[in-house]
Order: structure tokens, then C-alpha cells, then sequence
């Protein structure tokens, strides 16, 4: 044995623990409380390509692609597509998005409207490890 | 190194090896991307204690560069060695106050392998996203490290009684 070791557990070793705790805090503290709602924003993509991209403040908007037009509602609270001229009504269905990383689909119309921001916006969804 | 350091250290390192392999062929027990038992650190707690830092290091090394051809995975490598060194280098320092035990030692240790993951996912993402997920890591890592110290501790007192190192 290089170090004849503790076997069996110390007082000290709380203190580990509490380190841990401490750090763990630290970091939740840093990334939870902060107000990730002021980097959330609504990004327009029609035909694949990146258009327009809002602020979650009150406003309407038009979309023409593809022979449909699109109409958007922007609130505090989220973003919904309020009617659509496409004969499907997925998007209209859809109903409000307002976490990042979620979207709505309007196919015929090809347009998507998203939600972008917090960590969402890295672009990955999973990293093999 | 003598014939019988070179021999122990081989041991452990396929030890090591086969826990992480087998480790991998069960789905982790809590469903927690990033969550593993990490029984391959256990092997790393024993042969710092029993071999002494330097040996644990070689053992380490060998673990995970073997481990990842085996996988067949590079991308994996900057992660588990992040981590595994990252674990290492904590322990060797915490195992050097003779007030803590096994325990305090592997908690140390669970929570440095996780700090060297993230800082490896942030690394390749260049992105500080990672980091949002480390509290819970590292609260995880609380019953892990207690869990692989608990083993650790016995296998340690059975190695003293059997006067094995």
C-alpha cells in the first residue's frame, strides 16, 4: 500500500460534498435565474433561408411565399400563425410557440416560423460521448 | 518498473477497460444523458491509493486511448480523457490530506470527471450552453462518487488484509 488510506468516512469529507453542492449552486445560479427571455427572438425562414427575425413584442405580420400568404401574431407571451390561406391549416393548428427550439411548419407556404435563443441556438442536438 | 509494478498496472488497466466496457452495455440506470456510473474510475481510486499517483496516471492513459479505439470513436476520446484526467488530478490532491477517506477522495473525483466533460462539450461546441447543465452533473455525481468510494473502500481493506500491495 503506497498510502495506507481512510476507509471509512470523515467529517472532512462533508466538506467535499459542500464544495460540490456549492459549485453546482454557483453555476445554476449563473444559467436558471438568469433572464433568458431578453436572447429569445422569433426567426422567419422561407424556402430554407433564414428572412426576418423578431423581437417578442406586440406585432403582425404578412408572409407571401409559394402563392399562400401567411399571417403571424407576435406577442410578449409567444408567437402563433393567426390564419393562412394554405389549404392544410397545420400551422394555424399549431397554435403558440414560445420556448426556444420550438417551430411551426406552414408545408404548402414553406415558411417556418421559430423560436431562437437560450441553448437552442448552439445548433446541436446531440453530441455523441 | 519493476516486472510485478509493469504486471499490476496491465491488470488494471484492462480492468478498467472491461468495467467501462461492460458499464457501456447496460442503459444507465437513470435516464440522464452524460449520466454513468463511471466503475472505471473506481480502478483509478485504487491504484492511487495502492500504487501511488504516477501508476494511476500510466493505468489511466492506457484505459482511455484503448478505450476509444476499441470504440471506435475519436470524438469521444477529448471527453473521457478530459474527464478521466481531469478526475485524476483531483484526487491526487485530495487524496493527499489524510483527513478525508476514500469517500471524500471519489466524490472529488466523480465531480472533477464531470467538470472535465462539460469543459470538453464546451470545447467542441465553443459554446458555454454546456455549462447550464453541470448542476445537475454534479448534484449526480454526489451518489456516484459516494457509490464508487464505497467499493473503492472495500476493496482497499481487502487488499490490506489479504497484503495484496
Amino acid at each position: 500500500m503506497k498510502r495506507s488510506p481512510e476507509l471509512k468516512p470523515t467529517k472532512y469529507d462533508a466538506l467535499v460534498v459542500l464544495a460540490v453542492l456549492a459549485l453546482a449552486a454557483l453555476c445554476a445560479a449563473r444559467f436558471w435565474f438568469a433572464p433568458s427571455d431578453a436572447a429569445r427572438s422569433v426567426v422567419i425562414s422561407i424556402n430554407g433561408a433564414k428572412t426576418d427575425r423578431l423581437p417578442f413584442d406586440d406585432a403582425e405580420r404578412d408572409y407571401k411565399n409559394n402563392g399562400y400568404t401567411v399571417h403571424i401574431r407576435v406577442t410578449a407571451e409567444g408567437v402563433c400563425v393567426e390564419h393562412a390561406d394554405c389549404p392544410t391549416q397545420d400551422c394555424v393548428k399549431t397554435g403558440t410557440i414560445s420556448r426556444p427550439g420550438q417551430s411551426i411548419v406552414c408545408l404548402p407556404a414553406r415558411i417556418v416560423v421559430s423560436v431562437a435563443g437560450g441553448a437552442a441556438d448552439a445548433g446541436y442536438d446531440a453530441v455523441a460521448g | 518498473m519493476t516486472t510485478k509494478q509493469l504486471t499490476r498496472c496491465a491488470v488494471l488497466a484492462s480492468l478498467a477497460l472491461a468495467l467501462s466496457y461492460v458499464e457501456g452495455m447496460f442503459p444507465p440506470p437513470v435516464p440522464l444523458p452524460g449520466f454513468k456510473l463511471g466503475l472505471a474510475n473506481l480502478v483509478t481510486v485504487f491504484a492511487l491509493y495502492a500504487l501511488g499517483a504516477r501508476y494511476a496516471l500510466l493505468i489511466l492513459l492506457t484505459r482511455v486511448l484503448l478505450g476509444a479505439m476499441f470504440a471506435g470513436n475519436a470524438s469521444a476520446l477529448l471527453y473521457s480523457l478530459l474527464g478521466a484526467l481531469a478526475a485524476l488530478f483531483a484526487m491526487a490532491l485530495l487524496a493527499r490530506s489524510r483527513r478525508l477517506s476514500v469517500y471524500g477522495v471519489s466524490v472529488g473525483g466523480a465531480a472533477a470527471h464531470n467538470i472535465g466533460q462539460v469543459c470538453a462539450a464546451m470545447l467542441t461546441l465553443t459554446s458555454a450552453a454546456p455549462l447550464a447543465y453541470l448542476p445537475v452533473l454534479l448534484v449526480v455525481s454526489l451518489f456516484t462518487g459516494a457509490l464508487t468510494g464505497l467499493i473503492a473502500a472495500l476493496l482497499l481493506g481487502a487488499a490490506q488484509r489479504l497484503k495484496l500491495t
